[in-house]
């Protein structure tokens, strides 16, 4: 069979594959999202194998290029139409939401449990450091930070709270600041662990620091009324961060019975999970950070009760949400 | 599909077919990442004057508008039927995955995120060193994500065929003598032909057969 006539045999197949996919892709020439029609799926899944077995024989017996090039131009756009990702956006995020994000967290418990230790005893030791000597958080903080963070909470602080603009803008400031530092904690721990290790310790040590002085001062009620309930959701979304960080450098340091890249994509692959709960508990943080922590008309014993719900609802919900699920 | 030679990618379908991916490298994904940062920057710029003018209120939005185009701009636009960037749709790429597949939002996300680490310790230096050190130009979030950025058209690199078919074309112009010299220096091309005296009927056989005619 010479290849005109392999060619003149086999073009309408060709051409009936490329209407289908013509009509499956739905392309627009404006408009960024596919207007897609339906087709025949089992036709669409014979043509496709007819391509293959086509561009296998049009390789292996050497025929010209332009026709190969035809060939596996179609056969590479049919498989990305048959293999493509039929996802149910909504489904897919009440599934994760239900089910996905606090069995990935605990299936990275080990991790979550080194990421909270580090998070927490800097945080810890810094804290007490600061409280017995004030002056100790100047090795950290610039002495006009210092300052502003007593402006901030202390008695003399503007009492009649911010105009509504300030909320948003505050909003805006967390969300930014908060969901970097966290993505910081994640991407660094490519570097084998160590800068998720060095995030979450460094951010700890500021916690440490800004809460040891403010308490050592006397301004304890205003700050920890303040952060007690958007803390339950962005420390624990730095913690997740961070844990997640580890996984992927401890990937590449313990591969186990994978290559180092093969260990490294599945970490990776297993976290994203993590990082989506992560972006979604910043959110929640940043509202509540922003319009709820600062209302400062809300007596200190209500901000007190709605924290520890928020904890409890926070850790019951990594804990428990999803067990028998499978 | 030499890998030697050239930086073809080879996918392998489930069907067994290889299909050929051409990874793109560190200067055609430096344009895109320009024009793409020329996007975010005039965006950025129309945003804060628009806001400008709402106070407070208005750098709130402008923050969360910056954290947007710093995070979510590259991941939605990947996620698109086109899988790339502004930026990188003018410079005719796309981001697929290893398996020649259109990118997962999981692998999106992931290689968006590690952005980070290559931009590490300044200006995108891990980055550009561990594209530079692989044949696939991947940088560090693409090894971790197991995406791939391609040319959207496919490699046209069947530089011999076409000579050959030339030389024929030439064969009614050309004295005998030269048409046979020059067929010589194509000896390899038709096997088995330094055994016979003249290489020019075997070479013009070649040239029927890549016209499909044989």
């Amino acid at each position: 069979m010479t290849p005109l006539h392999f060619e003149t045999a086999y073009t309408p197949l060709w051409q009936e594959l490329e209407d289908v996919l013509l009509r499956l892709e739905g392309r627009r020439k404006f408009g960024l999202l596919p207007r897609r029609q339906a087709v025949d799926a089992a036709r669409l899944a014979s043509l496709y194998r007819r391509s293959c077995e086509h561009l296998a024989l049009a390789r292996a017996r050497a025929y010209p290029a332009h026709l190969t090039d035809r060939l596996d131009a179609l056969t590479q756009r049919a498989h990305q139409a048959i293999y493509r990702r039929q996802g149910h956006g909504l489904l897919d995020l009440k599934q994760g939401l239900l089910i996905g994000l606090p069995q990935a967290v605990r299936a990275h418990r080990a991790y979550v449990a080194v990421a909270t230790a580090v998070f927490a005893l800097t945080t810890l030791a810094m804290g007490v450091a600061c409280y017995l000597d004030p002056g100790f958080s100047l090795s950290l903080l610039h002495a006009d930070q210092v300052r502003s963070y007593g402006g901030m909470y202390g008695d003399d602080a503007v009492a009649i709270g911010r105009e509504a603009g300030g909320d948003w803008q505050m909003f805006g400031y967390y969300i930014m600041n908060n969901i970097s530092v966290a993505f910081q904690c994640f991407a660094s721990g490519l570097f084998l662990g160590v800068g998720s290790l060095f995030y979450l310790a460094f951010n700890g040590l500021l916690g440490g620091a800004v809460a040891g002085y403010l308490t050592a001062r006397g301004y304890g009620e205003a700050f920890y009324s303040f952060v007690v309930t958007h803390a339950a959701f962005e420390l624990t979304a730095i913690v997740i961060a961070g844990a997640a960080g580890l996984r992927i450098g401890h990937s590449l340091l313990a591969p186990g019975r994978q290559t180092r890249l093969q260990a490294l994509q599945r970490a990776a692959r297993e976290t994203s999970v993590l990082l989506y709960g992560v972006v979604g508990m910043l959110v929640i943080a940043a509202a509540l950070e922003a319009f709820w922590s600062s209302a400062r008309w809300v007596a200190p014993a209500v901000k007190y009760g709605a924290g520890a719900a928020c904890w409890v609802l926070v850790i019951g919900y990594l804990g428990w949400q999803g067990r028998h699920a499978r | 599909m030499s890998a030697a030679l050239d930086s073809l990618f080879t996918a392998e379908t489930p069907e067994g077919i290889a299909l050929v991916l051409r990874p793109a490298g560190v200067v055609a994904r430096f344009h895109a990442f320009a024009i793409d940062g020329a996007i975010r920057l005039g965006l950025m710029i129309a945003s804060s004057i628009a806001l400008g003018v709402m106070g407070r209120f208005g750098t709130g939005v402008f923050l969360i508008i910056y954290f947007a185009l710093e995070w979510l701009y590259p991941v939605v636009f990947e996620l698109l039927p086109a899988g790339a960037t502004p930026g990188k749709r003018a410079m005719g790429l796309r981001v697929v995955m290893d398996s020649g597949l259109p990118v997962t939002p999981a692998a999106s996300v992931v290689r968006n995120l590690l952005r980070v680490a290559d931009f590490m310790p300044v200006l995108y230096a891990f980055g550009v060193v561990c594209m530079g050190l692989r044949a696939d130009f991947k940088r560090l979030g693409d090894l971790a994500a197991g995406t791939l950025v391609v040319y959207t058209d496919a490699a046209r690199l069947h530089g011999e065929q076409a000579v050959v078919v030339a030389w024929a074309g030439r064969a009614a112009r050309l004295t005998p003598a030269r048409l046979e010299e020059l067929a010589v220096l194509a000896r390899a091309v038709p096997a088995g032909a330094a055994t016979g005296a003249a290489t020019t009927p075997r070479l013009l056989g070649v040239a029927q057969w890549l016209l499909g005619k044989r």
